[in-house]
């Protein structure tokens, strides 16, 4: 039976280099006397390494050197057998898996003992000075909303505790009022609050800012949030030039179908039930005119080309007083790791020089609105949280968050603080703080013992806590975090019990 | 030359004693004799061959040999029995200090550790002074008497025997040494020096409510860890004195973890000074004692400390 191979594809390589020399190509070529012309083999056969070595020494190469085989005294040197690369046996994770589990946020645990008469947060709980120092529950649709805006951070200890829920400190207590106010209305007028939330590491900024949005979602506010300033400036999202803008701004597209997505989840009830009033000719799509924002933020988070010129419409409808509508709700912009928009950002434009922070279209509207150069009509704020932990250095924010407070202190002008002469200064973000004033700069100062005590209580009616809350207990914890840094408290207390 | 100098030959009289078999060194006869002799006790070397050997004969003066019979001249009998001990000075030493205990062991005596605190010479430096190989066993019964000596009332101790007593003492007394007592600065701070590592630290603690600044800095800025913050205020912590004083504290050198332990030694020694009577539990706490341990140093032919460089085949 005649084998499919050829007779040299079944030799060994010993067998193949054992045979007489006349078997063997003893020129460049590769004729065979076999074959009646030459061939080469037009695919290289594994099994057939000397015959292709063979080859090698066409360049007139010696062909006994070529003879390949172990030298006949034996190998000289060391060999040392490679490591082969450990092959995984688990199933590698998905793309994306990793960041999902990295940003999971778990809002609930059930094996945490529920608090008895925990009260909730409420309109009329959030401004009750009865409930200082106390703990309150966030209603689930609130949480919800929450969620959505992406206010829950993933080095908060919310996944320990059955509900989540926040201490009414002295600030947030203020601060809910300021937020009542607005609502409210003065005179019949309603103002737009501009505040710059600052403080130590672990003070409580970002979760102010969470209560400062739960507050806005049960007041029917509408919220729009930045939940880390960082993710628009480090070049990780697409940008592309704005039309007809001067000096020259940048959109990022699949960011602002992101943030309209995320505003649509948190705030549906609301714009629901608000439909268009005006004309639109920005958007490059007809709009039915019974539309409402819901849909129209829709359209813009399903379709990143008009995320941009949704988000437009969606400002200009909610900034608009129609006639014949009920009354547009205040809007409260949010934003946390405010440094991060307050300096060029990573981004290029066409000669290569860095864009700066504030030529992003989104951080230009946002920081807009906090410079006070634009307002809203119907009322609302913005609230910026500024971040301790990541933070790049901006001397010139930094500087005016320190003249800003001085004053508020009642400081004299020639006692401000001064730039120092060798940091730079940024003119865009100077102007934005000195432009109009009327920036309401907080600083989160620590929580009071009493407010410790709450907190602790709280933890120890969810089950975490396993030790008699009593004046040594407070006072050693209170200490050991510096003296009520509320992170710290919650890290010594709960996170590192041991 | 016509002086010629004899000494004693030690082949001599060791024939001589060895007609005397009956008489060993413990014997009455000896006791007796160092009893009779008020042969002053010396340590230095001349000074002891000059008490322990016989004077040399001097020949020139023709009267005094005349005078001493031919047997006295011929031989020669050592100063102290002892000699034939090979340790003449230690036992005379020894046989005078027991001597003295036996003369004032009915004197009365203070209670047991209530002793004055003595450093006594130590083995090496005893065998200095005799110049003799002295056992340590020997050495331990001297100290055995010396201990009961001192234990002599002072206010009845005979001048003999503070003579026979100080000759054996160190000259300088460790236990005289005493560390200086610590107090407040009079505005109610006191101050304590702790070190740890490379650390060191320097703590004010005055009375308060659990206010704590280092270097200027709260304790979370200072120490993110809470581990380390724990381990700063652990004096306080351990003693729950938490919010009872207020700390100021200035610290350099080393790391976090050096920098927090030298605050731990800092406030406990503070803390001694406003309440010396918490030692046993600070010292039950671990805050008293300073930790030795440093970076090991580098050896020549190491990679670090210890580590070997990685083997190279040539």
């Amino acid at each position: 039976m005649a084998s499919s191979s050829c007779w040299r594809c079944l030799l060994r390589p010993q067998t193949y280099a054992s045979r007489p020399s006349a078997f063997l190509p003893s020129t460049g070529t590769t004729a065979s006397p076999f074959l009646s012309r030459a061939v080469t083999p037009a695919i290289p056969f594994s099994t057939s390494s000397p015959y292709n070595a063979a080859k090698a020494p066409a360049k007139g190469g010696n062909i006994s050197r070529v003879q390949a085989g172990p030298p006949r005294r034996g190998q000289k040197s060391l060999r040392i057998k490679k490591k082969s690369p450990v092959k995984a046996t688990t199933r590698p994770p998905a793309p994306g898996e990793r960041k999902a589990a990295r940003k999971r946020i778990v809002l609930s645990n059930t094996n945490a003992v529920e608090v008895q008469g925990l009260k909730e947060l409420s309109p009329e709980t959030m401004v009750d000075a009865q409930n200082h120092g106390q703990v309150l529950g966030i209603p689930g649709p609130v949480v919800d909303q929450l969620r959505a805006v992406e206010a829950f951070k993933t080095t908060q200890a919310w996944k320990l505790f059955r509900q989540p829920s926040t201490l009414q400190t002295k600030q947030s207590l203020d601060l809910a009022q300021q937020v009542a106010k607005v609502t409210d209305g003065e005179n019949g007028k309603r103002t737009f609050l501009r505040k710059i939330l600052t403080g130590d590491k672990a003070s409580g900024k970002s979760v102010l800012l969470l209560q400062a949005m739960a507050m806005a979602f049960l007041k029917g506010w509408v919220v729009i949030s930045i939940p880390d300033a960082q993710e628009l400036t480090i070049a990780h999202t697409a940008y592309s030039p704005l039309r007809n803008t001067e000096p020259k701004q940048y959109v990022q597209k699949a960011y602002m179908s992101e943030l309209l997505s995320r505003t649509l989840r948190a705030n549906q009830p609301v714009l629901n039930g608000l439909q268009l009033s005006q004309e639109h000719p920005g958007m490059p799509v007809p709009l039915q005119s019974n539309m409402t924002l819901a849909r129209l933020a829709e359209l813009g988070a399903k379709d990143a080309d008009l995320a941009w010129p949704a988000f437009q419409a969606l400002w200009t409808e909610l900034s608009a007083a129609p006639a014949n509508a009920p009354a547009r709700p205040p809007v409260m912009l949010a934003i946390d790791n405010l440094a991060h928009v307050m300096r060029n950002s990573a981004y290029r434009d066409a000669d290569f020089n860095l864009i700066h922070a504030h030529d992003l279209a989104i951080v230009n509207h946002f920081v807009k609105h906090l410079s006070g150069e634009k307002t809203l009509p119907q009322g609302g704020a913005i609230v910026a949280a500024t971040s301790a932990s990541n933070t790049p250095l901006t001397p010139t924010m930094t500087l005016a968050l320190r003249q800003i407070e001085a004053r508020a202190a009642g400081t004299p002008e020639k006692d401000l603080p001064q730039p120092s002469a060798w940091e730079p200064v940024d003119e865009r973000v100077k102007q934005v703080f000195a432009a109009r004033g009327g920036i309401d700069v907080h600083t989160l100062s620590k929580v009071s013992r009493e407010e410790a005590r709450g907190l602790l209580e709280y933890y120890a009616a969810s089950g975490l806590l396993r030790a008699a809350v009593n004046d040594s207990l407070v006072a050693e914890k209170w200490i050991l975090a510096g003296g009520g840094i509320v992170g710290e408290l919650e890290r010594g207390a709960v996170t590192m019990r041991v | 030359m016509n002086s010629v100098r004899i000494r004693a030959c030690f082949n001599n009289i060791a024939v001589s004693w060895s007609r005397h078999p009956g008489r060993g060194i413990n014997s009455a006869w000896t006791h007796r004799s160092i009893l009779h002799q008020t042969r002053c006790q010396s340590f230095s070397q001349s000074a002891a061959r000059t008490g322990i050997a016989a004077p040399e004969i001097d020949f020139s003066t023709n009267e005094q040999i005349r005078d001493v019979s031919l047997l006295e001249r011929v031989r020669v009998i050592p100063a102290s029995p002892s000699y034939f001990t090979a340790k003449p000075d230690f036992t005379d030493s020894f046989l005078s200090l027991q001597n003295i205990y036996r003369k004032y062991q009915t004197l009365p005596t203070v209670q047991p550790g209530h002793a004055p605190r003595v450093s006594w010479k130590s083995l090496a430096q005893y065998r200095l002074l005799v110049g003799e190989p002295v056992k340590a066993a020997k050495y331990h019964k001297v100290l055995q008497i010396l201990g009961r000596l001192n234990q002599i009332h002072p206010s009845l101790m005979p001048e003999e025997v503070r003579r026979e007593i100080d000759s054996y003492k160190r000259l300088l007394n460790a236990h005289e040494n005493m560390p200086r007592e610590r107090t407040g600065d009079g505005f109610g701070r006191a101050i304590g020096v702790g070190r740890r590592k490379s650390s060191s630290a320097r703590v004010w603690l005055v009375e308060g409510d659990g206010q704590v600044l280092v270097n200027g800095k709260s304790l979370t800025e200072t120490f993110p860890r809470l581990h380390d913050r724990e381990s700063a205020l652990w004096a306080l912590k351990a003693t729950q004195r938490l919010d009872k004083y207020n700390v100021w504290a200035l610290v350099s050198g080393g790391g976090l973890t050096g920098q927090a332990g030298a605050l731990t030694l800092g406030v406990a020694k503070a803390l001694l000074i406003h309440e010396p009577a918490l030692k046993p539990a600070l010292r039950r706490a671990g805050c008293i004692t300073r930790d030795p341990r440093r970076v090991e140093r580098k050896k020549p032919g190491k990679v670090k400390a210890r580590k070997m460089p990685a083997w190279v085949k040539r």
